[in-house]
């Protein structure tokens, strides 16, 4: 564990923690006749959240510093990946489902280990193919296939 | 009717050949999960989900929750036979509740009796599955009917014993797993609030009115967390398989253990019972009841037959001894069964005391297809072995992504919305950084399920008590459970503070 993320946390949801109790107060008036309303239960949350955050970060103060010996942590790798996730996502819809599935496995299956270009090729179309296929028509889910359908 | 013809119907409807089938895929994905290190019951459960919400769209609302719980459940006991296969081969425990199958699971292998270990867990874990079944049918019927007489108020104390227990032993720091719990309640309050119908924490943003999906946010946390977390970190691909060899194991090996099946059969199911310990906590337990036990406690960690049966028995038990609390009260003990109850949830059908009497043919649909299905993984498991360790060698060059795909797959399916992809690509980023520093992930993804119920039902009660707060202490049975929720909480922090170390709960 690192202390510098403890801590980061510890404001983070610190924050949250404040913020659900401040936006409650915004909830309208429950119209119900309770007295009970539906701005009770987040504010009591907000609350104990704050006093948590607040004994983490205590607790950040006390204990000595982990030192791990980090592992060589390959952000070049996750990045790419993450952001052709990201795009995945955003295009699903304009795009339709096989194409970005298939170009997102082709990225992601070279970006992990490059090489055996056949074998990837094979296996992101028949996974972006077969589900498409296996889901939209057996199945008769539905899901944006190609752009312009 | 009695409980034997229930059991009966139940199994009338697990023997349809739609439901058999589910089983099977079940067990045979479950094994799969958990022989693959990379991704445990609950990311298999959560994956699963909406694939098996689309293959059962078209039939009744009824039998479509039980064929789809049939599968999710199998996926879910099918990784604790899977789970100890590369504990014995590899060193490395598919699942933590295999973690100490390694210490003498591993010895075995490496002594030339890697087949006897493996054959030694199945049945092992197949005895378990069957005594944790016959505890399921005996207490089911009495406990939900003891749960029928709770109020609003014993709900309520009931809903936060099961998330004490689930928070007290959920990872190294309990601040942190307190705040997980206390973060995953607000986000469910985020909606419609459905009892005075007002909208809460939605910033007049129509996606955010029917809160966030519970499965988005399940398969980010769980799948996607642990996908990132092997691609930013593990470069080696791991040690070299153990040879199996001789399948069958000897006579002296089912004699030695005959007593630790039963043993940890035993303790695994009452300690799955409980809310909050898992299938890890009782294989440590069995481990070190089977030590105490034995008569040469110096051959545990060398290889000791005992020292695999023992704790695979319990661990399979234990997640048989989950479902009680599951079906009866309608309270997950463990983030894999707040899961299965999200699962449920979705088809409209709500686990706890009245499951039994308004959705007879899923709860004993449930229940006969374990049994069923705990056949069929003794079957697969012994012959087929050597055929699951292939799966080990699977590339994670394709693994990840194929994952990544199918959990976008999956959310989108059922989701139809971009945004959902998009809150899925942060839970995961936000999972890996959450477990990486020890926060500990299933008590959100439980709290998330439980909050609304929570919710509604300490605004009944409150409402019956005209806002004061005492009823929860003056209701004797609400009082013992916020005792025990006190309990679970305090008592790790005695020990503690006495200097003693705690056997800590994983995810499982």
């Amino acid at each position: 564990m690192s202390k510098t993320f403890d801590r980061f946390a510890g404001i983070i949801f610190l924050l949250i923690g404040l913020l659900f109790v401040i936006e409650s107060q915004r909830i309208s008036e429950s119209s119900y006749g309770s007295e009970v309303g539906p701005d009770i239960f987040p504010i009591g949350l907000g609350s104990i959240l704050i006093l948590l955050s607040a004994r983490l970060l205590y607790e950040t103060f006390r204990y000595e510093a982990v030192t791990k010996n980090e592992e060589s942590i390959k952000y070049k790798k996750f990045f790419i990946i993450f952001f052709s996730a990201a795009l995945y996502a955003a295009l699903l819809e304009p795009l339709g489902y096989v194409i970005t599935t298939f170009l997102f496995l082709v990225i992601a299956f070279q970006t992990m280990e490059s090489g055996k270009w056949l074998q990837t090729l094979v296996i992101a179309g028949a996974f972006s193919f077969g589900v498409y296929y296996l889901f939209a028509e057996f199945l008769g889910g539905s899901l944006p296939g190609f752009p312009g359908f | 009717m009695s409980t034997l013809q229930f059991l009966m119907d139940g199994f009338s409807i697990a023997f349809q050949w739609q439901n058999i089938l589910f089983a099977f895929v079940g067990v045979l994905i479950g094994t799969a999960v958990g022989v693959l290190p990379g991704i445990g019951p609950m990311s298999g459960v959560a994956l699963l989900i909406p694939v098996t919400a689309t293959i059962t769209s078209g039939m009744p609302t009824e039998a479509a929750a039980a064929s789809s719980i049939i599968l999710l459940a199998g996926v879910y006991y099918g990784a604790m036979y899977g789970g100890s296969t590369t504990s014995i081969l590899l060193n490395t425990p598919g699942e933590s509740s295999s973690v100490v199958t390694t210490l003498d699971g591993y010895q075995m292998a490496r002594q030339g009796r890697a087949g006897a270990a493996l054959s030694i867990a199945a049945i092992g874990s197949f005895a378990a599955g069957i005594v944790s079944l016959i505890g399921l049918v005996l207490l089911a019927e009495p406990l939900s009917n003891i749960a029928l007489q709770f109020g609003p108020a014993e709900y309520f104390s009931l809903m936060l014993l099961g998330l004490a227990a689930v928070s007290g032993l959920a990872g190294k720091s309990m601040t942190k797993a307190l705040m997980m719990t206390v973060f995953g309640l607000m986000l469910g309050t985020i909606g419609i609030d459905a009892v005075s119908g007002i909208a809460r924490f939605t910033y007049d943003l129509p996606i955010l009115y029917s809160g966030l999906e519970f499965l988005t946010i399940a398969v980010g946390l769980f799948a996607l967390g642990e996908v990132f977390k092997t691609i930013l970190e593990r470069e080696h691909e791991d040690g070299t398989i153990a040879k199996i060899g001789r399948i069958l194991p000897t006579k002296q090996d089912l004699k030695d253990s005959a007593k630790p099946i039963m043993r940890g059969s035993l303790l695994g199911f009452f300690i799955g019972v409980l809310p909050g310990a898992g299938a890890t906590l009782a294989s440590f337990f069995s481990y070190i009841a089977e030590k105490k036990f034995s008569k040469t406690p110096e051959k545990f960690g060398t290889g000791a037959i005992a020292g695999v049966a023992g704790p695979e028995s319990a661990n399979n038990a234990a997640s048989g001894g989950a479902m009680i609390p599951l079906l009866t009260l309608g309270i997950p003990g463990s983030g894999t069964t707040a899961i299965l109850m999200g699962a449920l949830i979705m088809y409209n059908i709500q686990p706890g005391p009245l499951l039994f009497d308004d959705h007879p043919e899923v709860a004993w649909g449930l229940i006969a297809s374990m049994f069923v299905g705990n056949l069929m993984l003794l079957i697969l498991n012994m012959p087929l072995v050597k055929v699951f360790a292939k799966i080990i060698e699977t590339p994670k060059k394709y693994l990840l992504p194929i994952i990544i795909a199918i959990s976008f797959f999956g959310v989108y399916a059922v989701q139809y919305t971009t945004f959902d992809l998009f809150l899925l690509l942060a839970c995961g980023i936000l999972g890996y950084l959450l477990v990486k520093n020890d926060f500990p992930v299933a008590p959100l993804v439980l709290a998330l399920v439980l909050g609304p119920m929570i919710e509604n039902n300490l605004r009944r009660a409150l409402t019956i008590s005209n806002g004061d707060f005492m009823i929860f202490f003056t209701k004797p049975l609400s009082l013992i459970l916020l005792i025990a929720a006190a309990a679970w909480l305090l008592i790790p922090l005695l020990l503690k503070f006495k200097g003693r170390t705690i056997v800590l709960n994983e995810e499982d």
